[in-house]
């Protein structure tokens, strides 16, 4: 009978066991509510003292004691241009307050995007991130997992209050605002300029068409060089856009078509026949529909291909393959950088090669299980505020936009030299226009990315294509 | 009370109950949830499905017609054959090789079962760099040997080979590890009789070895084959999506597209549902032709 007993009992500590050990992810989150039990509250170290206001939507919690760890995710990452400046901000903001972040930043793409929508509806969602505020934050947003802009304003009045109000997206679900934007970004075509000299084409210019990219194209392919750097297989989504611009004006880039049978339609139908086209004539890699996006941009930096259209991210990802160490900016080789230089995507039609895809389609949200959690409003707030303060939003922003009231000048002398022709390059735009996949995401872009070999070779017909996605899209 | 606590079974009950219920909560709850999402509407990882389909079968009758799901089922079983002749069967010469050696059998079984230890991603990463156009350790051995354009060995129609070369290389050492123990069990004296009885090295291997092999070799072709049916992350990292032309699917990475990337989850569901019919079939028939011998 004892030995029953004892038999039982340890059985009964292994399912205690298990279950401990399944509650441990939140064991921060209990020790902070539980640390937060009385009413007399402190503050979190170092963070903007709560304005109460009558009338607020929710009723402020009271703060916590001792540090905060906060867990936020960014695009900061991989080869994007600011992932250093990420870094470093994140240290002087956790050596200023005594808190720590858990960052679980990751490059910008499909699966990034897949795993922050998993993280909110599994409850294991971020305090603060970074994140695009076109559609792909619809379902958080409707599913009302991130605070507005406004509500925190309720309770901190200065909160983004240096931002110019135009240039602060609203949400698509209700017209609130919820990010607070750091930098804008826009998408250009880069150019290896040694790769144009060896082919005797001349460096394109802001009057740029489609038609003498085409006949610089023949030229370089002759040369024995791949025009094109780009990956159809594994990242279409640049030429994509532009194609499909190349078809519309910036008046009604932004419209999703009804149905490829429309007007509007059928310019994304002749957006993908004019990638078709381009691969017909064997203007990009011979194994564009294999490669993946690092492989053609490895032929780009290496000399093996001329034109890259990408977006001002890819700015950093240059400069680091000049770099003898990438992680190192001193070991930048300068003689080598000034061979690549960014220009203006060739225009067609009603777009002019200056009308460029760009803005601010990204920014800070503060999610309602940070802001709910007595421990972490206030740090999480503070955190959005150094990290869009005038101070560092410059620093980030660099050659491209930024949603600040008072941008400060830029010196330039602390800039390379394709940031400086970034800035050139920018300083000559006619109109900086969203990128409609921004609206139009999920599993309505599948027929046409994932589904872009397939077009290309012929395999499925464009309009069948668009028209698939868009179906898919009025099914949302 | 003395003897009698070892007829009494019911403590042992106690100690199966943690994963009895382990088991319970992350496999027969999911597996039977999968099987009820397979038939709802469900586009999020997560979020609860509220209604069936229109018809509730929609996503099986989708799959009749999806050719993606064709050549999923067909790839697989296409890597199914080349495990079972790739990694067994070259694991069993392995095996019957370095049997027959005196000395460096603890060296070849280490380096043989090495790969089976290094992470499935970092191997596909390594073998991406590899095959890699231009200029991956393949292209650049050709280049010296003459060949004057570079191979893409990721195109059309050589990517099969291109991932499954890896995947076999990978496991043969797991089976031969397995075959190399098999052969040490087999009796010293046998084949010391065979030898004073004249028979020849491959005689020794043909009427001993293989023969008292077999229940061995049946294991190792029931686990390949059912293994076959799982693999995912070397073929994921280096063909992700299908590249090119959505030619290299297999089910577990199609399953894993239409889950994670096109957000089709209860669409992806049917396709597990798929993949355990087919695993159990398989399983039958592979059981049925390698039955174990009794001696």
């Amino acid at each position: 009978m004892k030995k029953k007993v004892i038999s039982m009992m340890l059985a009964g500590a292994m399912v205690l066991s298990m279950t401990a050990c399944g509650n441990s992810g939140n064991s921060s989150d209990a020790g902070s509510a539980a640390s937060t039990g009385g009413d007399a509250a402190a503050e979190a170290p170092a963070t903007e003292a709560p304005a109460a206001e009558a009338g607020q939507e929710t009723e402020a919690p009271a703060a916590a004691e001792g540090p905060v760890e906060l867990v936020v995710t960014t695009t900061f990452a991989g080869e994007d241009s600011n992932a250093q400046n990420y870094k470093d901000a994140v240290k002087a903001w956790e050596a200023e307050t005594g808190n720590t972040v858990v960052d679980t930043s990751a490059t910008a793409d499909e699966t990034f995007k897949t795993r922050v929508a998993t993280d909110f509806e599994t409850g294991s969602e971020p305090d603060v991130l970074f994140f695009f505020n076109g559609a792909d934050s619809n379902s958080f947003i409707e599913a009302g997992k991130v605070v507005s802009i406004d509500e925190i304003r309720a309770e901190y009045p200065d909160y983004a209050s240096n931002m110019n109000e135009d240039l602060i997206t609203a949400s698509l679900v209700d017209n609130k605002k919820y990010a607070v934007p750091a930098n804008g970004y826009w998408e250009a075509m880069f150019v290896n300029t040694e790769v144009l000299d060896a082919a005797g084409v001349a460096m394109p210019g802001a009057d740029y068409t489609m038609d003498q990219f085409k006949a610089d194209c023949e030229k370089i392919k002759a040369a024995g060089y791949a025009p094109i750097a780009a990956a159809l297989g594994n990242i279409p989504h640049y030429w994509w856009e532009f194609a499909i611009f190349n078809n519309q004006s910036p008046a009604n880039h932004l419209e999703i078509p009804e149905s490829a049978a429309d007007e509007n339609g059928q310019s994304w139908v002749a957006g993908m026949n004019d990638i078709k086209e381009l691969y017909e004539l064997g203007y990009f890699p011979e194994n564009t529909l294999s490669a993946t996006d690092d492989e053609t941009f490895a032929m780009f930096t290496e000399g093996k291909a001329a034109f890259l259209i990408d977006g001002s991210w890819k700015v950093g990802g240059i400069v680091s393959s000049c770099q003898s160490d990438p992680n190192d900016p001193a070991t930048l080789d300068t003689a080598k950088l000034d061979k690549f230089d960014v220009t203006y995507v060739p225009g067609k039609g009603s777009r002019k090669a200056t009308d460029l895809v760009g803005g601010l389609s990204s920014g800070y949200f503060i999610t309602r299980k940070a802001w709910d959690d007595p421990a972490k409003r206030a740090a999480a707030v503070s955190f959005v505020e150094y990290l869009t303060s005038d101070e560092m939003v410059p620093k980030f922003a660099q050659h491209g936009a930024s949603a600040l009231k008072n941008a400060p000048e830029v010196d330039a002398s602390e800039f390379n030299s394709l940031q400086i022709k970034a800035m050139n390059m920018m300083a000559g735009t006619t109109s900086l226009t969203g990128a409609v996949q921004d609206l139009f995401a999920g599993d309505c872009r599948v027929s046409t990315f994932d589904g872009m070999p397939e077009i290309v070779t012929g395999r499925v017909a464009a309009e069948d294509a668009v028209a698939e996605g868009l179906e898919a899209y009025q099914n949302q | 009370m003395g003897a009698n606590i070892y007829r009494n079974k019911k403590p042992a009950l106690v100690f199966l109950l943690p994963a009895f219920l382990f088991m319970v909560v992350f496999l027969y709850y999911p597996f039977f949830k999968n099987i009820l999402n397979s038939f709802m509407h469900l586009k999020q990882l997560g979020a609860s499905a509220t209604e069936f389909n229109t018809p509730w079968y929609t996503n099986y009758e989708e799959m009749l017609h999806d050719p993606n799901v064709w050549t999923s089922v067909k790839n697989t079983i296409i890597m199914m054959l080349v495990t079972l002749i790739g990694q067994v069967g070259i694991a069993i010469i392995l095996a019957l090789m370095v049997d027959n050696i005196s000395r460096g059998k603890q060296f070849f079984r280490t380096v043989f079962f090495f790969p089976i230890v290094i992470s499935a991603t970092a191997l596909g990463l390594m073998f991406n760099l590899i095959f890699l156009r231009d200029k991956g350790m393949v292209n650049q051995i050709l280049e010296i040997l003459g060949k004057q354009n570079l191979t893409d060995w990721k195109a059309e129609g050589i990517a099969l080979v291109t991932m499954m070369a890896p995947v076999m290389w990978q496991y043969v050492g797991f089976y031969f590890v397995i075959l190399v123990t098999g052969l040490n069990n087999i009796s010293e004296e046998l084949y010391e009789a065979a030898r004073i009885d004249g028979a020849t090295a491959l005689q020794r291997v043909r009427y001993i070895s293989v023969p008292l092999l077999h229940n061995v070799i049946c294991t190792c072709s029931v686990l390949a084959v059912t293994g076959a049916l799982k693999v995912f992350d070397l073929p994921w990292v280096m063909f992700p999506k299908g590249m090119p032309l959505k030619s290299t699917f297999l089910t577990g990475t199609y399953m894993y597209y239409q889950t994670m990337e096109t957000k089709n989850v209860d669409y992806g569901a049917a396709l597990a549902v798929l993949i355990v019919v087919l695993g159990v079939i398989l399983a039958k028939v592979v059981n049925a032709i390698f039955r174990e011998k009794d001696y």
